[in-house]
């Protein structure tokens, strides 16, 4: 039984919807390219199918994966092409690659996602965004306070923060970018991220108006870094 | 095209129902048609992309090369806000240009509730809400769907309504809008309304005036204009089977509340239920061939990629070739992951076993609507169902393992007494005994629904006097004291909601006035229990000096002249009024499809038959 590991986006066309919206999505492609997925077994099955983490509301991506099982053999270059032609608009196949023997799944063996961020500033903003940005790739015992449905929970920020944040001053808006650490304990999201930047930094722009778009998931030794694809 | 800020979209909940680019959604240039139509859904969106109607029209209008038509729906209350603050008018989700931009826009009526937020989307577009006020610049503003069968409420607002179904009529309107834009709109508003009156099943409210008389009645609606009809009656597909219907709608990606494929197996019910409205107005029952539904399925499965397909239709389970139908769709669709499920029931075994084989079925529990508590009371709605019909339902389902059952009723129907009320706390307790015996056992859930009784027009009950919100909330009270096992649930309707149902059901033209008052002081969403505000339509009545109960709760007379009475669904008022009577003696009257003609004269008097295939093979 074949099983394919894809790289796909999430693009401005859809960038409002949630991970299980997307998820879903793609589902319905697959089943309307007619490929033979496979199913759980139970009262209600469900295609097996996996991502490699979830995406957030608001933020595209240029890199998502995700492995997908099917109850039959096929070619990687069939399965591709015909995935491709029922793909919503937003949502683009890059690659694909057929996964020989085991494989840990996706959401084990990722630990580090890049972003690329667009804030929207004032024109002169340049000095005091450097400033703010330095200011806390240097500071240590950031806290971060989450409230959830669940309770306040305080995370210490720069555990998931995997480099230097850099911020580039471009007429009308911040480019900024954020390398963060995914963990089997948990992460940091990168609007999480910015809100401290902005809040207890003083990093100006408007963060409502942030545009957030993942440019890659990767798996990281620390050294090396390799995409879901490039993992043997 | 409209660009929103990321920021508004950012704080807006679900903020996909403003962005589009689903699948299967058309986008065509303006430039490449000759008219362009928005369909404007008076809810939000996720109600709105649900509904099968307009998807049809969606799909038909689309097929024209010549037409482009795209989708609106009402913003919810924080989005409305945000667009208000920075003026940006209601646009359609295909190409985000504001829908004032169009010529036309056609809403669709499905619930009297909705009729604040027609107001409102019209506001928010920035079109004039009154007809009067519209001048050529303004797109033309169009209603159809069941409400449209008492258009009165809503002559001031909208230009003109499609009564009926809009397959056919649609292309009319749309090659009447074509022609008159391309001879350079000649005569402007007037000039099309005048071409669009001529057509069948078109109504142009301001073609007409309304007389009164000294007590409040209507006098007379005559005809001011020599292109309107005197009677404007419905459209009605001859021919469902050959009549288009979507292979290819839109996939959305949010969850929306009919997340699936809809397959509509037959138009119509005969089953002659005296409180419905689409039992008449959908008349007579016009089935899609087996072989038909098989092939549509097919597309729709290939088109869609959705998981699971429902059968609808107004009583699904009274397709007549519904048992092998459902075998070969789930034997087709199996392997792809495909399940099919039913809508409803009926009340037989028959559908229990149907039940069993459509496995969807078993995640929800079963859904009966005995309607009534006693026989009498279901005589008199003529609910074909007996006390031992639901009994050997409700046995059967729970030996094929179903402990669950949703049970729904209505209180309010002409004739009721406090017995026939109580009759449904005891069907309920007779449902939980069925399960013991059955399983030895207690064990089973019983959720009782009930909603109050809103007479509509075009019905048997078109003159009854709704019960007063007191009496309803007396006999809500009175069942809630009777339903006291901890197995049973117990849902009801708000009281004040369904009187203002009644009153925008069966009003009259002055009825709209005070509707415009209750927009102005802020009324939208009606129809969610949390944006419904009685205080503010009760002063909205005040204001306009509309009776409320003028409309809801009295009991008109069999010779006044109803609001409806131009507006013909092609079944004779006499057959109405004949209903009525058999009503109140408890006369039952038979089902015309598998029995003899009832007369109601819509065969007859629109030149249809009615389509069983079952019957004829």
């Amino acid at each position: 039984m074949a099983k394919f590991r894809l790289e796909i986006t999430k693009g401005e066309e859809i960038r409002y919807i949630s991970h299980l919206d997307y998820a879903r999505s793609v589902e319905r492609a697959l089943r309307r390219a007619k490929l033979p997925v496979a199913y759980s077994e139970g009262f209600n099955p469900h295609m097996k199918m996996a991502f490699a983490s979830a995406l957030s509301v608001g933020v595209t991506s240029d890199a998502e994966y995700m492995d997908v099982e099917l109850a039959d053999e096929m070619s990687a270059e069939t399965f591709v092409s015909r995935l491709k032609t029922q793909l919503p608009p937003g949502i683009t196949l890059k690659r694909g690659k057929e996964l020989i023997g085991r494989h840990a799944a996706l959401m084990a063996v990722v630990n580090l996602a890049t972003y690329h961020v667009s804030l929207p500033a004032a024109e002169d903003a340049g000095g005091a965004a450097q400033d703010a940005v330095s200011r806390f790739n240097e500071a240590t015992g950031i806290t971060y306070v989450k409230e959830s449905p669940k309770g306040r929970r305080e995370i210490d920020v720069k555990q998931y923060i995997a480099e230097s944040v850099v911020v580039k001053e471009t007429p009308g808006s911040l480019e900024i970018k954020v390398v963060i650490r995914i963990t089997p304990t948990g992460s940091i999201k990168p609007v999480e991220v910015l809100e401290v930047l902005t809040r207890e930094f003083g990093l100006p722009g408007r963060l409502d108006a942030v545009q957030i778009n993942r440019t890659g998931l990767f798996v990281s030794d620390g050294e090396k870094r390799l995409t879901p694809l490039e993992v043997e | 095209m409209i660009q929103i800020d990321p920021a508004i979209l950012s704080r807006v909940t679900k903020p996909a129902r403003y962005t589009g680019n689903e699948w299967n959604s058309v986008r065509k240039s303006p430039e490449s048609v000759e008219a362009t139509f928005v369909l404007a859904f008076p809810d939000v969106y996720e109600v709105g992309l649900s509904n099968l109607g307009f998807k049809i029209l969606y799909h038909i209008l689309n097929q024209r090369p010549d037409v482009a038509v795209e989708r609106a729906y009402a913003p919810w209350v924080d989005m409305e806000k945000e667009m208000r603050q920075a003026a940006i008018p209601l646009y359609a989700i295909e190409s985000f240009r504001p829908i004032a931009d169009f010529d036309a826009i056609g809403f669709t009526l499905q619930y009297e509730m909705s009729y604040s937020n027609i107001l409102n989307m019209l506001d928010l577009a920035g079109i004039p809400v009154l007809s009067a006020e519209r001048t050529d610049e303004h797109p033309l503003i169009i209603a159809g769907g069941p409400c449209a069968f008492n258009a009165e409420p809503l002559a001031d607002f909208i230009d003109f309504f499609i009564l009926g179904e809009a397959e056919e009529a649609i292309e009319d309107v749309a090659d009447a809008v074509v022609a008159w834009k391309k001879a350079g709109k000649p005569q402007g508003r007037t000039g099309i309304l005048e071409k669009v009156a001529a057509i069948d099943g078109v109504y142009v409210p301001a073609f007409y005036d309304v007389t009164y008389n000294n007590d409040g009645t209507l006098k007379a609606v005559t005809a001011n204009n020599s292109a309107a009809k005197p009677t404007i009656t419905k459209r009605v597909v001859k021919d469902l089977d050959k009549a288009p219907f979507p292979t290819n709608p839109v996939v959305p990606y949010l969850d929306i509340v009919h997340d699936r494929i809809m397959l509509e197996l037959f138009r119509g019910c005969t089953r002659g239920c005296r409180f419905c409205q689409a039992g008449v107005i959908y008349r007579p029952v016009r089935e899609r061939r087996p072989e038909t539904l098989l092939k549509l399925a097919q597309e729709l499965v290939d088109s869609t990629g959705y998981s699971e397909m429902s059968l609808t239709s107004l009583s699904s389970a009274d397709y007549s070739c519904l048992h092998d139908t459902v075998r070969q769709l789930i034997s087709r669709f199996k392997e792809q992951g495909v399940s099919v499920s039913l809508p409803s029931l009926r009340i037989d075994s028959f559908s229990i076993q149907l039940a069993r084989e459509v496995q969807q079925v078993r995640k929800s529990g079963l859904t009966f609507a005995p309607e009534a508590g006693t026989q009498r009371m279901r005589d008199v709605i003529n609910k074909g169902v007996t006390e031992q019909d639901l009994e050997e339902a409700v046995g059967s389902a729970f030996k094929a393992g179903w402990s669950t059952v949703k049970l729904y009723f209505m209180i309010g129907l002409p004739t009721e007494t406090d017995e026939d009320v109580a009759g449904i706390a005891k069907l309920a307790y007779k449902v939980l005994d069925i399960y013991k015996n059955v399983k030895g056992r207690r064990g089973a859930k019983v959720t009782v629904s009930v909603s109050s009784f809103v007479p509509k027009p075009h019905t048997s009950f078109q003159w009854y006097g709704q019960n007063s919100v007191e009496e309803i909330e007396r006999k809500q009270k009175l069942l809630r004291s009777l339903l006291r096992d901890r197995s049973i649930s117990f849902n009801w309707h708000d009281a004040p909601i369904s009187f203002l149902e009644a009153v925008f059901a069966r009003g009259d033209r002055r009825t709209g006035k005070a509707l415009l008052a209750a927009w102005r002081r802020g009324a939208k969403f009606d129809g969610w229990s949390e944006h419904f505000h009685y205080d503010v339509w009760m002063e909205a009545f005040k204001e306009s000096g509309v009776d409320p109960h003028f409309y809801a709760e009295r009991e008109r007379p069999q010779d006044e002249v109803l609001p409806w009475d131009h507006l013909s669904a092609g079944v004779d008022k006499a057959f109405l009024a004949r209903e009525y009577e058999r009503a109140l003696s408890g006369d039952l009257t038979v089902d015309c499809r598998r029995d003899h003609c009832s007369t109601c004269g819509v065969c007859q008097g629109l030149g249809v038959d009615v389509v069983d295939w079952g019957a004829r093979v």
